[in-house]
């Protein structure tokens, strides 16, 4: 397996591996998409990811697709600390002079670089949102976290994220309860940049959204990964999200990277044969 | 002065004192002695131990006077008097097993290992009240007295056999048919003591267990219940394997020979729940089973304790049924705090009248929605 | 084991002093002195039922009983009044059970025993101000998980706390917090301050006398030490505000600049809550 290579990057994954419950001593042969399963027949451990490495840059996307089921969510808590892995490295380099070792962090060590360097977009709102705070102390929330201490400041550099992710400025006194599907996730696209992390994990960001408001999100993210030179990581099952956000990507099948290659490339060239099966049920 | 409204003084405490006193001395009846208490009210004297954590039926008796019949104040009583002793020593381990049945049933078996021993219990007795005069009670306590059908025996007079006395648990039998999880455990060797150490989440085993079997009897029979009806839902019922009813033997340690002597035997309710496991991760081809004991004769509360035991094992901290337990059955918490708002406030409601202006202040200034 | 026997009947010999036994006193002495080792902290302590009820001042009498000697003197107040129910009772309790001798004046004592209030004036290094808290734990409105609670204290992670005080202001225009309002305590830990009035909390900043809080019912104790940073809880360019109605004079006294409760009817008027302070204002002696 070949590795993503980039020259510049600020997000690196290494062989992660994520397994619960106990292997048995041949457990990754039995498991992967050779065998169609990521559950050890033996044990019943699920091998929900295993050796998966990849390198992101700054301004670039990568995606990560594949089935529900696949582990592609798996390797996005995993690097954003929802969930604990089981082998590997994460590493981020956020200057030229910091390098950090993400997977040797304490957890709260790990929920630091959530303030400010590691942002997560979820695809439920609630996981990523309090839905009973206003949309304006959504934001507040990552600003006092990084130590905002001025009302005013606050305010304006809500009413900022906001007008940029483009929700009317008229509702950001509203709880976000009140919103709708695409304007929660406007929401939690500008909590996540409230700090201006180098890093953004985007987890299904449009599924569930009508096909409409999705492709208005959709453009917005482009926008802002553009515009704020992010490195990004997007998780989607759906080609046309990939296709729209990213540079490159892997696919995932039963915890395992089955290809990897440019987005263009794998859509007009599928290699694998689950790889190609994907290609043409999206197509169809 | 006399200005301000809450204000009572000594005076009026040390009057209102004297009216509960001479009420009580005075009532229209005669004055009632512990051993009354004691020999009448049983299960309320247990109950007032149980919850105070005090093994002293006499002082569990006083108390239950002194409290004019309110258990809770009553336990508050008992509680208090035991801050001013000092604690000279800690029982050895007695194991459950020593327990002497007076009544012991096991719903999961018709014919258990043992006997099936009903005890005293009016559990199935109808719930008719009965109206008959103080001369045809002791008429009829008589009657029953000839009959010699007194079906309870005294520690110190033990009759039947070994097997009736302390039968083998039901347990076992499932043990050695391979039918129960084994999660016999080394890392909480010595009982944690809730008197001593806050119960905090998350908490040892021995300290929820403790803190439960001092628990307020209702408080825990409705923490139960509102797992089965009300918004909680992280348990299911279980069946029943033993409830229990005897005598354990107390040993400390002697000061002087070093070995451990008997001191003396409490009386306790021990109950064991079986659990159907069902949950993806766990053994789901066994059962597993939930633990309540506590002084005195008190199945509501022992009951209720070993189903929220294994639910509170089984939830493995997902839930918030932990907190719960450790921190919301104490019946002197709860109910003191609730008495608490008797007290004066007058100084936070007048903060809290100043910033009710401050936010009209705010609304007719357009400062906010 | 032996040893502590003995030790048991040695103490029978003597009178016990102030209810609680010896090694009680000693836990909870501990308790205090881990308090004020780490300002703002809140303490575990195995608190003792008492004879008053939990959420009485059972904390604030465990503190007192642990830490008052036979030379001490004590004031006890409620609301500020020396005559309230609960201050007359825990102050009989007090004097009954040490035989210290008791003032109404802050200056002349050195232990308060206080809920809701701190003396207007009196305190100095030589005082010890033991507050009763019925609820310690300042992120309870924001948080209901004590493990995560543990958690948030632990990072200093305080900004569900901040949202909080956002979200008030932007809803109401001020920061409706009325008593008990949330302090860094020494740049580290915010603590719940029992509920005192805003009027008080300035009085905590760099106070030369020991403040102790003690919770008995939810088993906390912690403390402000002496000339320890106290800073209210408020952004920037929101000034923290305390309890004052234009206007509003003491009918007794005619203070201005003490804090005055409310007499409610048709013509409102006001009187000081710390009546000793009144009462020396009234005779000019303060």
């Amino acid at each position: 397996m070949t590795s993503v290579v980039s020259p510049e990057w600020v997000l690196k994954v290494n062989q992660l591996g994520k397994i619960f419950g106990g292997l048995s001593e041949n457990g990754l042969a039995l498991t992967g998409p050779e065998t169609g399963s990521s559950k050890d027949p033996v044990t019943g451990a699920i091998v929900a990811a295993w050796n998966v490495s990849f390198e992101v840059a700054a301004g670039e996307a990568l995606g990560v697709v594949g089935e529900s089921g696949s582990g592609k969510s798996t390797v996005m808590r995993c690097i954003a600390g929802d969930q604990s892995s089981s082998a590997g490295s994460v590493q981020i380099r956020t200057s030229p002079n910091e390098q950090i070792d993400v997977l040797s962090l304490t957890p709260s060590e790990r929920r630091q670089l959530r303030i400010d360097k590691i942002a997560v977009v979820y695809q439920d709102p609630a996981e990523g949102l309090d839905l009973n705070v206003t949309a304006g102390g959504n934001i507040a929330s990552p600003l006092t976290a990084a130590g905002w201490r001025n009302f005013s400041s606050i305010r304006s550099r809500a009413s900022e994220l906001l007008l940029r992710t483009e929700v009317p400025l008229n509702r950001m006194d509203d709880v976000v309860k009140s919103f709708s599907g695409g304007m929660k996730q406007r929401v939690q696209l500008a909590k996540a940049l409230a700090n201006r992390p180098p890093i953004v994990l985007l987890d299904e960001p449009t599924t569930g959204l009508d096909a409409s408001v999705a492709a208005g999100v959709l453009d917005l993210i482009r926008g802002l990964l553009e515009e704020f030179g992010l490195a990004a990581v997007v998780v989607s099952h759906d080609f046309s999200v990939i296709e729209m956000l990213t540079n490159r990507c892997i696919v995932m099948n039963h915890g395992r990277v089955v290809e990897t290659a440019l987005t263009d490339q794998l859509l007009e060239d599928p290699h694998h044969p689950y790889s190609q099966k994907l290609v043409s049920a999206a197509r169809a | 002065m006399g200005y301000a409204a809450a204000r009572g003084g000594l005076d009026a405490i040390e009057a209102a004192e004297n009216l509960v006193r001479r009420k009580r001395l005075n009532a229209d009846c005669d004055w009632v002695t512990p051993d009354q208490i004691v020999g009448r009210f049983r299960l309320a004297v247990d109950r007032v131990m149980g919850e105070a954590g005090l093994w002293e039926e006499e002082l569990a008796a006083i108390a239950i006077r002194q409290a004019e019949g309110d258990l809770i104040e009553a336990v508050h009583l008992l509680r208090s008097y035991r801050s001013t002793l000092p604690r000279f020593a800690y029982s050895e381990v007695t194991d459950a097993d020593e327990l002497r049945v007076i009544r012991r049933i096991v719903p999961a078996f018709r014919n258990p290992p043992g006997p099936q021993l009903l005890g005293r219990t009016s559990d199935y007795t109808g719930r008719l009240l009965e109206l008959s005069s103080e001369v045809a009670g002791q008429e009829e306590a008589q009657l029953l007295a000839s009959l010699a059908l007194t079906q309870e025996q005294h520690p110190s007079q033990p009759s039947g056999d070994q097997q009736q006395q302390q039968p083998r648990r039901l347990l076992e039998t499932l043990r050695e048919m391979d039918l129960m999880v084994d999660r016999r455990r080394l890392d909480d060797p010595e009982p944690f003591d809730i008197t001593r150490t806050p119960a905090r989440p998350p908490a040892s085993r021995s300290a929820r267990l403790s803190s439960m079997s001092r628990a307020e009897t209702g408080a825990l029979v409705n923490q139960w219940y509102r797992n089965i009806l009300g918004p909680d839902g992280y348990l299911h019922e279980v069946t029943l394997g033993e409830v229990r009813h005897g005598y354990l033997p107390l040993r400390i340690v002697h000061p002087i020979t070093g070995n451990p002597v008997a001191i003396g035997n409490i009386r306790v309710t021990e109950v064991e729940a079986i659990e159907d496991l069902n949950g993806i991760e766990e053994e789901r081809d066994r059962f597993d089973v939930g633990y309540g004991i506590c002084l005195g004769h008190n199945e509501k509360k022992a009951i209720a304790m070993a189903n929220l035991d294994i639910a509170c094992h089984r939830d493995n901290g997902r839930s918030q049924i932990e907190q719960s337990l450790l921190l919301t059955t104490d019946g002197l918490d709860s109910s003191g705090f609730l008495e608490h708002l008797k007290l004066p406030h007058y100084v936070t409601f007048r903060s809290m009248m100043e910033r009710k202006n401050a936010v009209r202040q705010a609304r007719k200034n357009g400062q906010s929605k | 084991m032996t040893t502590l026997l003995n030790n048991l009947i040695d103490n029978n010999e003597s009178e016990q002093f102030g209810i609680l036994d010896e090694y009680s006193k000693r836990e909870i002495r501990r308790a205090v002195l881990t308090a004020v080792a780490v300002p703002g902290y809140q303490v575990p302590f195995g608190s003792r039922e008492m004879p008053v009820a939990r959420g009485w001042g059972s904390g604030g009498l465990q503190i007192t009983l642990a830490v008052i000697g036979p030379n001490d003197v004590i004031k006890v107040i409620d609301q500020g009044d020396d005559q309230g129910v609960n201050a007359v009772n825990l102050r009989r309790l007090i004097v009954q059970s040490t035989k210290v001798s008791e003032t109404t004046t802050a200056a002349k004592s050195s232990i308060v025993q206080s809920r809701h209030r701190i003396p207007e004036d009196g305190l100095d290094q030589r005082h010890i101000l033991v507050l009763q808290v019925p609820v310690p734990e300042p992120l309870r409105g924001v948080e209901r998980d004590m493990r995560e609670l543990a958690r948030m204290h632990a990072e200093a992670d305080y900004s569900k706390m901040w949202v909080s005080l956002y979200e008030d202001k932007v809803r109401n225009g001020v920061i409706t917090q009325t008593t008990g309002y949330p302090c860094l305590v020494n740049d580290r830990y915010v603590i719940a301050t029992t509920p005192i009035p805003r009027w008080d909390i300035p009085k905590l900043d760099h106070s030369p006398f020991l403040t102790l809080f003690g919770a008995g019912r939810e088993k906390r104790i912690y403390a402000v030490p002496p000339f320890t940073k106290v800073e209210p809880l408020t952004f920037e360019d929101v000034p923290f505000e305390v309890e004052k109605t234009e206007g509003a004079t003491c009918s007794q006294c005619g203070s201005n600049s003490s804090f005055l409760v409310e007499i409610p009817g048709a013509l409102s008027r006001w009187v000081c809550s710390d009546t000793d302070w009144c009462e020396r204002n009234l005779e000019g002696n303060l």
